[in-house]
């Protein structure tokens, strides 16, 4: 776009130093994690632990209960995913291929409410939970995300993309309309799929507000509330929450490196967030 | 958004009455199959979206407490009682301050730094994917890393300014610096995001535009000015509303840095979500923070009437 020379060289040298500030909190907390007490506690600072040891993830993963933590999470982001998966490809679907009555208005209040944010209404979610005596429960955790409004949306757009001749040439052929859906249609958006699943698995995994307010026992506990309630702790050690950050950070990362290039066709096509 | 008019219902075809009615059947049989297949997922939308939201509405105009027996209606009270709450309206002040600054500083920085890749294209995927990594980081690990850097005694953050001749500061107990320790994390947590989005937009604008007013004679600011920014305008405005909106939501990361670590008290820094969250689940005053909440609903629906507004009157001209 612009090819002046000064302005590459500025380039080079901005995003570089704004792409080290991106990753150097992440190399300092691994460090951090890595360090024995003292070290961590040292001044000056040192930058590489001198004797690297794994005491700190033996301590939150073994002594805090972190495995369950993980495994608590690792339950509600893969439901979630699984539930979102299926109700927006579903939704999707239909709107995109079937002309029925109130078509138009069913999808503009689905979309009306992609805007709102939880915190607006997680007091009556809140309260349905409490009335069906499920608090503190995977229903209760998993409940709120089993549908996406952006899910149904960005399935919609995909789905829009399969031609409606091979949705024809099925029927020609006999199937009925849910193998059509089951065989082409979910055949066809794959990597649509993927991005969305990506997407959904995090928001369920990161979300913070809702595990905290329906989550009475520490046994519910997911990744993110068991690491905020230890770190509130009087007195914390930061070995063990660095190391506790560095697990609860891995599992996103992994599944972003993979699937790094879907995950920005995703963003390019509809803005999808992650 | 539009809702696309398209059918894949068989056209009207010349043949025999016997093949129409055929397809009518498979119109009929497409028609409970819509219901079957959509009927659960609005369902489930009218439960978990629909209703909760008209639901807070409506508990606002009640004093709601969950285990009281008695839930009177109060007409306007609980928003008479929001004009007096001092605490609501600093945590009012501080998340519009905080969003101000978070949204000016991330859109800034973020467009800036997609233009700069521009020029450097071919690298600019490593790039943006290390910029990205924060963005997929969740809220809570992100905020715990800082809280870290930003220990008054230890912290990293100290260390270095000690070379520029800073003496340590107290990021997270002095009431004046925590909103920028916030907004630094926010900034650092959302970039990425933005860039790439940025990155899409301007990769749509032209070449020969550009070249065409490079053979003009236009210098690189002009053409920033009169090509690009005008060319941009519809997203940086979906972005404004899209970082104003997430960082007006800010919560996680005032909830894990305003706790207190290692003996040092943090700044009891109000945000409206954290005014919420302890209105109804410490005190279970629920009416009272569904109040807020609408409050918080209003501000929202005011930045997409906004948004939309803006977008119609762009598509009038």
């Amino acid at each position: 776009m612009f090819k002046e020379r000064p302005i590459v060289i500025t380039a080079y040298i901005v995003c570089t130093i704004f792409a080290l500030l991106a990753v150097m909190p992440f190399f300092w907390v691994l460090m951090t994690a890595l360090k024995t007490n003292p070290e961590i506690n040292a001044w000056p600072p040192q930058l590489f632990p001198h004797q690297p040891t794994l005491e700190h993830f033996y301590q939150i993963l073994g002594k805090e209960n972190f495995l369950r933590y993980i495994f608590n999470s690792l339950v509600i982001a893969l439901s979630s995913m699984t539930a979102i998966l299926f109700t927006s490809s579903l939704a999707g679907f239909i709107f995109a291929k079937y002309k029925f009555p109130f078509r138009g208005v069913l999808f503009a209040i689905i979309l009306a409410t992609a805007i709102i944010p939880l915190e607006v209404y997680v007091i009556p979610l809140y309260l349905m939970v409490f009335g069906v005596r499920m608090m503190n429960s995977y229903f209760a955790l998993v409940f709120p995300f089993v549908i996406m409004t952006f899910g149904v949306f960005f399935m919609r757009q995909v789905i829009m993309s399969i031609p409606d001749e091979l949705l024809e040439a099925a029927r020609v052929d006999g199937a009925n309309e849910f193998w059509i859906y089951v065989r082409v249609v979910l055949a066809l958006s794959k990597s649509g799929l993927m991005a969305l699943g990506v997407f959904a698995f995090s928001e369920a995994w990161a979300n913070f507000i809702w595990p905290l307010v329906v989550v009475t026992t520490k046994d519910m506990y997911t990744t993110e509330l068991g690491l905020a309630t230890y770190q509130r702790q009087f007195y914390i050690e930061y070995g063990p929450i660095s190391a506790g950050a560095v697990i609860s950070i891995l599992p996103m990362l992994i599944v972003f490196t993979l699937l790094r290039r879907h995950i920005m066709k995703g963003i390019a096509t509809t803005g999808l967030r992650g | 958004m539009t809702v696309a008019t398209d059918s894949v219902s068989p056209r009207a075809s010349g043949l025999s009455s016997r093949r129409e009615e055929w397809r009518a059947s498979i119109r009929m049989n497409h028609l409970l199959w819509v219901v079957c297949a959509l009927g659960p997922v609005l369902a489930l939308f009218s439960i978990i979206r629909v209703y909760p939201i008209l639901e807070t509405i409506r508990l606002s105009f009640y004093r709601y407490h969950p285990t009281q027996r008695t839930k009177p209606f109060i007409g306007f009270d609980n928003y008479i009682r929001l004009l007096e709450d001092d605490a609501f309206r600093t945590a009012l002040i501080n998340t519009l301050q905080f969003c101000v600054l978070a949204v000016v500083i991330t859109l800034t920085l973020a467009f800036t730094i997609a233009l700069l890749l521009r020029s450097i294209e071919r690298a600019s995927p490593i790039y943006e994917i290390l910029l990205y990594i924060p963005v997929v980081t969740p809220w809570v690990p992100a905020s715990v890393i800082w809280k870290w850097i930003f220990d008054p005694q230890h912290g990293i953050l100290n260390y270095w300014l000690g070379f520029l001749g800073i003496p340590k500061l107290a990021w997270l107990q002095d009431e004046h610096i925590i909103l920028y320790a916030i907004v630094l994390v926010s900034v650092w947590k959302m970039l990425g995001y933005f860039v790439v989005v940025y990155g899409v937009g301007l990769r749509n604008i032209p070449d020969d535009l550009m070249e065409a007013a490079e053979l003009d004679g236009a210098t690189p600011w002009q053409r920033l000015i009169y090509i690009v920014i005008p060319m941009m305008k519809p997203i940086i405005l979906f972005t404004v509303i899209i970082a104003t909106i997430i960082f007006f939501n800010v919560f996680a990361p005032v909830y894990v840095l305003t706790a207190s670590a290692q003996g040092a008290p943090a700044y009891d820094f109000k945000v409206v979500i954290g005014e919420i969250y302890q209105n109804a689940f410490v005190f279970y005053r629920m009416g009272y923070a569904g109040a807020q909440s609408v409050v918080l609903l209003l501000f929202v629906l005011t930045l997409v009437f906004v948004q939309f507004f803006f977008l119609r009157d762009k598509r009038g001209v």
